[in-house]
């Protein structure tokens, strides 16, 4: 198979299990934000923690990925301060929004015309974060950023 | 949302396992913010979008084939979301939504990541500076919805 076939089938049933728990709705998340929901933290919660024993498992078995041949492993990454600030301007656009990157793409196919709006500010502002950089502090910022990403 | 929401125990694990499938498949992380940042960056029609843009693709794609399959095509303008449950016009709303959106690239670039790519998949792999940018915008976007419905921005 492909990588990039691969990659859309992945992100596929990403996108319908989004949509399929309201995470596209975005009162759901506003309900979240304002702690009167628990839906959406132990959704996050169980998924970060089958994830994390699934890759742990996947590397310890020292296997190699199916479709890319390469060894699976991954590397952390320190924090710095660009984390806590990006992360700060992001929260706010998440709590407005009701929404962040994956599930504003998952409401585009939903067909909600808002998630256009919402995916066109996201372009606007990627490329905003962008335009301070040189080509090369962004390829060496992306790669260390590729952990988290 | 016609049909039942999935429960979190069914969906959270679901979205768990996704994560596991890019690193058997693939060996990368997932996340949906490295997607825009390809859209964003493609320089011409022709030259290809990379893996990270094919699950973007695949997310919209997936929303799409949900709606199909269990929901259904209703549209509407309104948006019951932080600041946008004050009345507001179409125009001023889709302005404060796309505001907010640029929040969301600005912020999220800056960050190397978002809900998705730090959140769920950073913390997975154990990266601090995930564990770090995702305890921020918590805290973040939970202080300003409270502060969004002080001011009289929604029920």
């Amino acid at each position: 198979m492909n990588a990039k076939l691969a990659g859309l089938l992945c992100g596929a049933a990403a996108g319908f299990i989004m949509t399929w728990a309201a995470l596209t709705d975005p009162r759901v998340i506003r309900e979240m934000l304002l702690l009167q929901s628990t839906h959406v933290f132990f959704l996050m919660g169980s998924a970060i923690f089958v994830a994390a024993i699934g890759v742990r498992v996947l590397r310890r078995a020292g296997l190699r990925s199916l479709v890319t041949r390469e060894p699976i492993g991954w590397t952390g990454e320190p924090p710095a301060t660009r984390h806590v600030v990006g992360s700060m301007i992001f929260g706010a656009g998440w709590s407005i929004a009701g929404t962040c990157p994956g599930p504003a793409a998952a409401m585009i196919g939903q067909g909600q015309l808002m998630g256009l709006v919402i995916a066109a500010g996201i372009l606007a502002g990627v490329v905003l974060a962008g335009a301070h950089r040189t080509p090369r502090a962004a390829a060496s910022g992306e790669a260390v950023g590729a952990a988290g990403l | 949302m016609t049909p039942d929401v999935a429960p979190w125990y069914v969906a959270g694990p679901l979205l768990g396992l996704v994560i596991v499938a890019m690193r058997a498949l693939l060996n990368k992380p997932f996340g949906a913010l490295g997607g825009y940042i390809d859209l964003a960056t493609c320089r011409s029609a022709s030259q290809a979008l990379s893996l990270r843009g094919f699950v973007l693709l695949g997310i919209v794609l997936g929303g799409a084939v949900y709606t199909l399959a269990l929901g259904s095509f209703t549209q509407t303008l309104e948006y019951p979301a932080g600041g946008a449950t004050v009345a507001l016009g179409p125009v001023a709303r889709i302005g404060l939504l796309l505001a907010a959106g640029i929040a969301i690239g600005l912020g999220a670039r800056l960050a190397g990541g978002c809900t998705s790519g730090h959140g769920m998949c950073g913390v997975s792999i154990g990266s601090r500076a995930s564990l770090v940018a995702c305890m921020t915008f918590f805290a973040t976007a939970v202080a300003f919805a409270h502060g969004i419905s002080l001011a009289g921005g929604g029920p």
